[in-house]
Formats: structure tokens, sequence, C-alpha cells
């Protein structure tokens, strides 16, 4: 078989392995850390020294330690105390809790970067607090994280394959598989690459559009 | 499968484009980095030094003593027995099993040490030396688990084996569904947990297992009829460096190096 004849006949199962793996474990995990951010970032905020320092020393354990790490406790580690979850779950309550420490961060920033005054005018009209929150300062503090955000997105596409190392099947782990028979390895972990870079050029994209419609907050 | 490896990596970095560009700049200075070390007779990686890929977790092939001491182990003494007869010094590089192919084909080592069996299809792309390990293949299943007492009873079942290993094939063509983990330890790990029904391996590494940990609520389902060989692995460009290996396994069995360290590590003769 030629090298083209390979490149070709990998490539649609190494897209099936993004579309079947990579895309739903990025997209499944990025919703429910991006809730989990939110709430995370909130309690970072809050007044109460006990809500606060929770959040804090989450934050605090999720970066400082290895998202493998963290993939390894929860697949292998979790069975000795009794609970054995199946790779997928495993895989996306890793990574959902990995995106929750890193997009809370960014969330507390953005809500940060948000004008006193903007609560205060809330207020003014009688407002609650929630309500402020939610109909003048989220809209405002969305527009200024949707760049790092898509950061954290994108890195979690490409983390992604480290599932492949708790049995996931998702698009390294297939390239492993071609790789591993075929012997090819350089051809078809370039395949791979091929393949996330454009995931995550289309993604980018994504990022564009979103950051023209959010500028619709600003007043011109 | 065509027999020009390069050709065809050529082929595909060109269809890879711009980011291949990059990576393929870098991935030939190494060869070529190596060509010039090539005042040597063998084309090693290092002139004077045996570059050696080991896994460096496999037992007791390839290990840390106490887990964080010296690197030691069957393959690893016979590989340093060799060195020293081919009067080389020699340099241990540990990675992960399924990588360790792909450095062998960037030119990384000269030679893998690691209980690499001898099969068919790596004959195709490797040259082999003379095996110095004669092992069967073992399924190990929990203990108490009777509904697999031969590898026909695989079909259907889950296993859990590494990727490039003869294990993962003969798994497949058992029928089995098959896991693909690191290695034995994870592959016994999953065992444990109940999340396989068995995995394949060497009768060795089970016996060492046995040995080391003590009895875990494992055991033989099978044994394979034909014993694996085991034998260094080299790319096809280095038969020089085979011949040599081969003479310095032909003394060192001769002198009995081969059958003492067989003794050290499996209480047996394992080279025959």
């Amino acid at each position: 078989m030629s090298g083209w004849q390979l490149f070709l006949d990998s490539f649609w199962p190494l897209v099936w392995g993004a579309v079947s793996g990579t895309i739903p474990l990025a997209l499944a995990s990025f919703a429910i850390g991006l809730v989990l951010a939110l709430g995370i970032a909130l309690l970072r905020l809050s007044k109460n020294r006990v809500l606060s320092g929770f959040a804090r020393f989450y934050i605090s354990v999720i970066r400082g330690t290895p998202l493998l790490v963290q993939l390894f406790v929860i697949f292998y580690g979790l069975p000795s105390l009794g609970l054995v979850i199946d790779p997928w779950p495993s895989a996306i309550i890793a990574f959902s809790l990995n995106v929750g420490g890193y997009a809370a961060e960014v969330i507390r920033a953005a809500i940060l970067s948000v004008p006193k005054g903007q609560w205060e005018a809330g207020y003014t009209i009688g407002m609650s607090n929630g309500m402020t929150l939610r109909r003048l300062i989220l809209p405002q503090a969305a527009r200024v994280s949707v760049p790092p955000l898509s950061n954290t997105f994108i890195s979690l596409v490409k983390d992604s394959s480290l599932a492949s190392l708790i049995l996931v099947t998702e698009l390294f782990r297939v390239a492993q598989e071609i790789a591993a028979f075929s012997t090819e390895f350089m051809l078809i972990y370039l395949e791979a690459a091929l393949i996330y870079w454009v995931i995550c050029i289309v993604l980018a994209s994504g990022q564009g559009m979103l950051e023209k419609r959010l500028d619709r907050y600003v007043a011109t | 499968m065509t027999r020009a490896p390069r050709a065809r990596t050529l082929l595909g970095l060109a269809a890879a484009s711009v980011a291949a560009l990059a990576l393929a700049a870098c991935s030939t200075g190494a060869p070529a980095a190596s060509e010039s070390a090539g005042d040597d007779e063998y084309g090693l990686v290092n002139a004077g030094t045996l570059t050696v890929a080991t896994e460096g977790t496999y037992r007791p092939f390839s290990f840390h003593e106490d887990g964080s001491g010296d690197l030691v182990g069957y393959d690893v003494e016979v590989a340093e027995a060799v060195a020293d007869k081919l009067g080389l010094e020699i340099e241990f590089e540990e990675t992960q099993w399924d990588a360790i192919f792909a450095g062998l084909d960037a030119g990384r080592f000269d030679v893998i040490a690691n209980q690499v069996s001898i099969n068919p299809e790596r004959e195709e792309q490797y040259l082999f030396s003379s095996p110095y390990t004669v092992s069967p293949g073992v399924i190990v299943v929990k203990e108490g688990d009777t509904s697999i007492s031969s590898f026909d009873d695989l079909a259907g079942k889950t296993t859990a084996q590494s990727l490039t290993s003869n294990w993962y094939a003969l798994a497949q063509e058992s029928g089995a569904n098959v896991e693909a983990v690191e290695g034995w330890a994870q592959a016994v790990t999953l065992l444990e947990q109940g999340r396989v029904d068995a995995t394949i391996n060497d009768k060795l590494t089970y016996l060492d297992d046995v040995q080391t940990n003590g009895e875990r609520g494992l055991a033989v389902a099978a044994e394979t009829d034909d014993p694996s060989l085991s034998a260094f692995a080299l790319t096809k460009d280095k038969a020089d460096l085979v011949a040599a290996i081969d003479a310095a396994l032909e003394e060192l069995r001769a002198e009995g190096v081969l059958a003492e360290l067989g003794e050290k590590y499996f209480g047996a003769d394992v080279s025959e």
C-alpha cells in the first residue's frame, strides 16, 4: 500500500474518531464545565469566606495538578473506593472539572471587568442583585470572556486526546491503532495533527463570529 | 505493503501540508546526524555507544529496583552483557511501549530490548537478533472464572492488551473485544476491577507477578502451544550490528551467562 493510499484509507476512520469521540467529548465537557465555572466564579466573588475559600481551594487543586493525573485518579483510582465509572463518564467528569477550574477564573475576571457603576445603575432602577447580574453584568462580561474561553475550549479539544489513555476511542486512539498496525507513525500522527488543526480553525472562526455578535451590546 | 518506508513517509508529508513541513524538517535532521557519526562500523546513533530503548516499567525484563532505584531486569542485563562483548558503552532510553517502534524508526535508538516477540509482520519491517527468551503466552483471568478455558472461549469476551503487542493481535484473532492499554500493570488493574474479562501476556510476566505481588486472585486459563521467541529489534539498515549482537549472544550462551541471568530473574534458564 502506498503512503498516499494509507493516508486516504485512514482519513475517514480518523474523521469518524473526531466526530464520534473528540467533538462530543469536548462539547459535553465544555458545556458542563462552563456551568460549573460560573458557579465557582460566583462563589469566589462571594463575600462569604467559607464559600470563596472553597472556590479558591477548588481552583488551586485543578490548576495545580496535571489533567492526566486527574483522569487517572478518577478512572484507575476511584475503583479502590468501590466506585467504578465507565471510560466515557470518567473522561467527561475529569474534563468538566478541569474546565470548571480554569474557566472560573476567566469568568471572574470578566465579571470584575464590568465597571462598578453598572451594578449601581441596576440597583437605581430597582433591580435585585440577581437580576442585575443576569440582565446587566453577565451580557457585558460574556463579550469580554469570549477570547479567553475560546482558548480554554481549543485547549480542551486537544487535551481530549488524553482520554485515549483511559480506553475512550477518539481521534488520537484511532490514530494510535492505525499507526500500530501500519507502523507508519509519522504519516498517521501528522494526519491526526492535521485534523485537530482543522477542527481548531473552525472553532477559531466560530469565536470570530461570536465576538462580532456580542459586540451588539457595545454602544457605538 | 511496499518496501520503501522512507518514500512512503515523504509522500505522506507532501500531503500533510505546512505543519507537516515544519516537523519534517526536524525529523530529517536526525538521520543526517547519525550518518555523520558513521565513522564507526555499526552506524550507531551515538558513536561508541549502544543506545537501547526499553520501557523501564516491565517487570522483570526492564524495571527500576524498588520502584525508583537503578534500571535492572533480564533484558537490561542481557543488553549490558552484549554491549560489553561489543566493546561499546551502553545508554538506556526509557520510553512507553506504544512509542518504542516509532522511536526506532525515527533513528532515536539503535536497538529495542524489551521482550520484543518475533512475528512475521514485524520481520517485514525490522531486523531481529537471535532470540534470547523462549516462553509461551497465557490467558490470565480472575480466579474462579470458569467461562474461559481456551483461546476459543475469548470470542465475545473483553481483554486488555497494549496496542502494538503481538498479544493484541492474538486476542483479536481469538474474537475478543480488545481494549488498548499501556501495559501489564494497567491490564491487570482493569482485570482486578472487573472492567475486562482477561488479558493475554507472556507466561514469564505472569510468573514474575505472582512472585513479586503474591497471589492476588488471578489465574492462568490457557497457554499457547507454540512458545514466543523474543529478541532485540533493529531497523533494516543495521545488518552489521545484528550480526555482531548474534555473535555476542552466542558467546554469552556458551559461557552460561544467559542461563545465569535466567536463573536470577525467573529461577530457570529461559534462553532456549
